[in-house]
């Protein structure tokens, strides 16, 4: 084998047009392509609908919106990268709000202690999906497929209808906003969220052995990485997390709905995936799950500004991800 | 008549790498033709190319006379052109049985798989070479050895016009590579042509008819093997003279570091014992199935032992998992480089952080400066090929792998070092800098368990040699002055076949 950097990559640039180039370019760093997605999205938008889409109004919509995905996406994109996912994150979300309700609602409690058991009963509710898949040894999909029924189920007997009104001091928590943008807690906390957690998996030795585990969970065992212990805190990260989106969406709403989060799961694996996690585990950043929700997010906006039914939303949305991830087949490190 | 195989001006390019440059070579029908060179020379590449697998970016492919143009696999395949990979490519979910027949199962009415008549043809493949596997089995139930004898069957399961086997042998011991041979001679007899890849070049000698011999993806040469000799044959590849010497005698040996006692670890290991002293380089050898692999994954924990204790520095341990031999101190280079030891999407920085992911941090935080510093200077010391640290391990020659692999291990600076299969795929000039290593590892006084299922290995490396069979542990010879055939007798002593152990392993898994 020679190591001819200059004269290889002359003959393999010969070969290939500018277009080639660019797409390939874009296409090594998902991040960047998102980013140059959005912005474009973002600036076209502006331009084509200056009077809905670039207003204050509309922009605090459409961030307060994307908050709870936001939130599950940081976990869902440690899961995927070490290998695994959660699908049971809705009906976790949704369980989590209500139990967050009958505290402060029906019981009384004060608000904080609510705020607190919320994120319990979501962290909980991930413990019991980790403590599946890695001491069972039951599949992810099917683990989660099955809790996902389990726990949307026991929100509808803890709470039958949901908690409405559930308390004032408990709303506040949802509803305070900031004085400069006047954007509800959700957000923040869902930025909080992305800034510390994308440092923490970008960064931190504990959370760079997801990436092992996703790579090559055997090879990462025998490296003395313990793989069910970690792979049974990213399913109680990701439950806490859920916790707290389903929380902070009650507590804005003043109301625990039993039906919150139907359905949400697939969102946040879109934008997972979108993001530049693979089914196969070992890649993703949270940067980049978070520019995937952004993305959908923009586009959600713009066909509820042209008022395209929502029907059509979903096929906008796998359009934009098969998209995206066949770019992937462009990639430079991919094998010949 | 025209050959069976015409290569004229083959190039490849991999971005960085010049895999193949203007390769030409002829193979005759019936002719085994060795294929030699460095890890990283291009041999696998050649192979993949005549093979469908790789695309190439220059010249021409000949099959008796007739030029093929772009293929894939399946194409070749009808062409009668078989491969075994080096790197394997067998589904470890499916049975052996279907692996062998992947896309072509024997079918009844309605195109319905004839389970039987697929099962009873994988049988007789595999009793070809020799050796007796439940073609029912799935696949992820065979050992490394196993595998690859599948793999062989199923590039037999074809009509053959040639064939291509990448570095074969590189899990087998003696017996089960000479039943390949046999196999191999006779379908020479029949006149397919045959492509042989190795490092070793012993093989090359009983084997094969002619050499052809890559240089950094350039042909260096090509001899009948008759005319030629070992000497020439490793100057053409490597360039300058190697030696095996065995170490000279004298290093110091210190305190026992490892002492394992009576271990049990059903089903493959009954009641072994060992010692291994610091600076001391102890080579376990026995034949395939004799339990030596587990053996010493039972001390690192990586598998649950029943009985019997280990002793580290006089320490007993019970470890619950890799980590707590980690924690000892054991360090363990496993058989499987791309199922348990590798992470194959990742670069070699990654890679070599996996195990001393602690050492590369400051506080809590993953420092990349610290991982590349540390992975450069392993690709320096180890003369690991490769355009960058950044290169992707799946990217990497197969040898240059190995030598990635053991440099995640060398990473965590280990009491206890044990290395099963330390040289598979690894090229005499590379082999020779690994020796040199675990020696310089021993001098510091690390103390070595190798694992070798090559016998001229053992004798270069070991200052004392232990023999299991039947999972025991039956006896143990000084390095120096010992003989293969007294290894060999060792090992056999107590086994009946293989194949028996194994029945009686697989009866009490169930
Ligand atoms: N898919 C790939 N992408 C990039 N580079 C590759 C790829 N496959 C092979 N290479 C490079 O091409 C060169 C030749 O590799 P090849 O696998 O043919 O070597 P080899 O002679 O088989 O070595 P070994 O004895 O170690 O198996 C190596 O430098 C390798 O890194
Ligand atoms: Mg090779």
């Amino acid at each position: 084998m020679q190591i001819t950097q200059p004269l290889a990559e002359t003959a393999e640039r010969r070969r290939e047009n500018l277009l080639v180039r660019i797409v390939r370019r874009l296409a090594d760093s998902r991040e960047l392509t998102l980013f140059v997605l959005v912005v474009a999205l973002a600036l076209a938008m502006s331009i084509v609908y200056p009077n809905n889409f670039p207003t204050a109004s509309n922009m605090r919509a459409v961030l307060l919106n994307l908050a709870p995905v936001g939130m599950l996406v940081c976990g869902m994109m440690l899961l995927m990268i070490g290998g695994t996912f959660d699908l049971s994150v809705g009906s976790t979300l949704a369980f989590s709000g209500v139990w967050a309700g009958v505290v402060a609602g029906w019981w009384g409690w004060p608000a904080e202690s609510a705020v607190l058991v919320g994120i319990l009963v979501g962290a909980l509710c991930g413990l019991v999906n980790g403590l599946i898949v890695t001491r069972i040894g039951i599949n992810a999909l099917i683990a989660t497929l099955g809790t996902l029924t389990i726990y949307r189920s026991l929100t509808y007997v803890t709470a039958g209808t949901g908690v409405t009104p559930i308390s004032d001091a408990f709303a506040a928590y949802g509803r305070a906003a900031d004085p400069l943008f006047r954007i509800q807690s959700p957000f923040w906390a869902m930025l909080v969220l992305v800034l510390v957690g994308g440092w923490l998996v970008a960064r931190t030795r504990f959370f760079r052995q997801f990436y092992f585990i996703g790579g090559n969970p055997r090879a990462a065992q025998l490296s003395g990485i313990r793989v069910d212990r970690l792979i049974l805190i990213g399913f109680v990260i990701m439950g806490a997390l859920a916790g707290l989106a389903g929380v902070l969406g009650a507590a804005r709403l003043n109301s625990a709905v039993v039906n919150a989060g139907v359905g949400i799961e697939l969102k946040v694996i879109t934008a997972t995936v979108l993001g530049g996690a693979s089914l196969k585990g070992g890649e993703g950043t949270i940067l980049g799950g978070i520019l995937g929700v952004l993305f959908i997010a923009l586009i959600e906006n713009a066909m509820i500004i042209n008022a395209i039914g929502v029907f059509w939303q979903g096929l906008v949305v796998g359009l934009v991800l098969l998209f995206a991830v066949s770019l992937d087949r462009f990639k430079t490190s991919g094998r010949a | 008549m025209a050959p069976r195989l015409e290569i004229n001006g083959l190039s490849k390019f991999f971005p960085g790498v010049r895999a193949l440059d203007d390769v030409s070579m002829n193979v005759e029908a019936g002719e085994i033709r060795a294929l030699l060179g460095e890890n990283g020379a291009g041999k696998s590449t050649l192979g993949k190319i005549v093979a469908g697998v790789y695309s190439r970016d220059q010249g021409t492919v000949l099959v008796d006379g007739a030029e093929i143009g772009t293929l894939d696999e399946k194409a070749a395949g009808d062409l009668g052109i078989g491969i075994v990979h080096q790197e394997g490519s067998l589904v470890p979910q499916l049975s052996v049985a279907e692996n062998i027949f992947a896309g072509r199962q024997p079918t009844q009415w309605l195109g319905q798989v004839n389970v039987r008549a697929m099962r009873e043809q994988a049988k007789a493949l595999i009793a070809q070479l020799g050796v007796a596997i439940d073609p029912a089995l799935k696949v992820s139930a065979l050992s490394p050895a196993q595998a690859q004898i599948v793999e062989i069957a199923k590039a037999l399961s074809r009509d053959l016009r040639i064939l291509i086997l990448d570095e074969p042998t590189a899990a087998l011991t003696l017996t089960e590579t000479e039943k390949l041979f046999d196999v191999v001679r006779r379908l020479a007899g029949n006149g397919v042509s045959v492509i042989y890849v190795s490092h070793r070049l012993a093989e090359i000698f009983a084997l094969c008819h002619s050499v052809t011999v890559l240089k950094d993806g350039r042909l260096a040469g090509t001899r009948k093997v008759a005319e030629t000799s070992t000497d020439e044959l490793i100057r053409l590849m490597v360039g300058r003279d190697v030696h095996f010497s065995r170490s000279p005698a004298g290093r110091k040996i210190g305190d026992v570091v490892l002492q394992a006692q009576n271990v049990d670890a059903p089903p493959l290991v009954r009641s072994a014992s060992i010692t291994v002293r610091a600076g001391e380089i102890v080579c376990l050898a026995g034949l395939i199935g004799s339990g030596r692999s587990e053996f010493c994954e039972a001390i690192f924990g990586a598998r649950r032992r029943h009985g019997g204790s280990v002793r580290i520095g006089g320490t007993a341990i019970d470890p619950k998992g890799p980590w707590d031999g980690k924690h000892a101190g054991i360090g363990m280079v496993p058989e499987d480089r791309k199922a348990a030891g590798l992470f194959l999407g990742m670069d070699i920085v990654n890679n070599v952080a996996a195990t001393v992911l602690s050492r590369v941090s400051s506080g809590a935080n993953f420092s990349n400066r610290k991982a590349e510093a540390l992975a450069r200077n392993f690709v320096d010391e180890l003369r690991i090929a490769t355009p960058s640290v950044h290169q992707i391990v799946g990217n990497l020659s197969g040898g240059n792998q190995q030598k990635v692999l053991l440099a995640k291990w060398l990473a965590m600076e280990p009491r206890l070092l044990i290395v099963d299969e330390p040289t598979r795929g690894v090229d005499v000039g590379a082999r020779s800098e690994i020796y040199r290593l675990l020696r310089a590892l021993a001098d510091k006084g690390v103390a070595l368990l190798v694992v070798s299922s090559d016998l001229p290995e053992v004798l270069a490396l070991a200052d004392r040699i232990v023999v299991m069979a039947e999972g025991r542990t039956v006896g143990e010879l000084p390095g120096d002055g010992a003989s293969e055939e007294q290894v060999l007798r060792l090992a056999t002593r107590y086994t009946a076949s293989v194949a028996e152990v194994r029945n009686q392993a697989d009866m009490a898994e169930a």
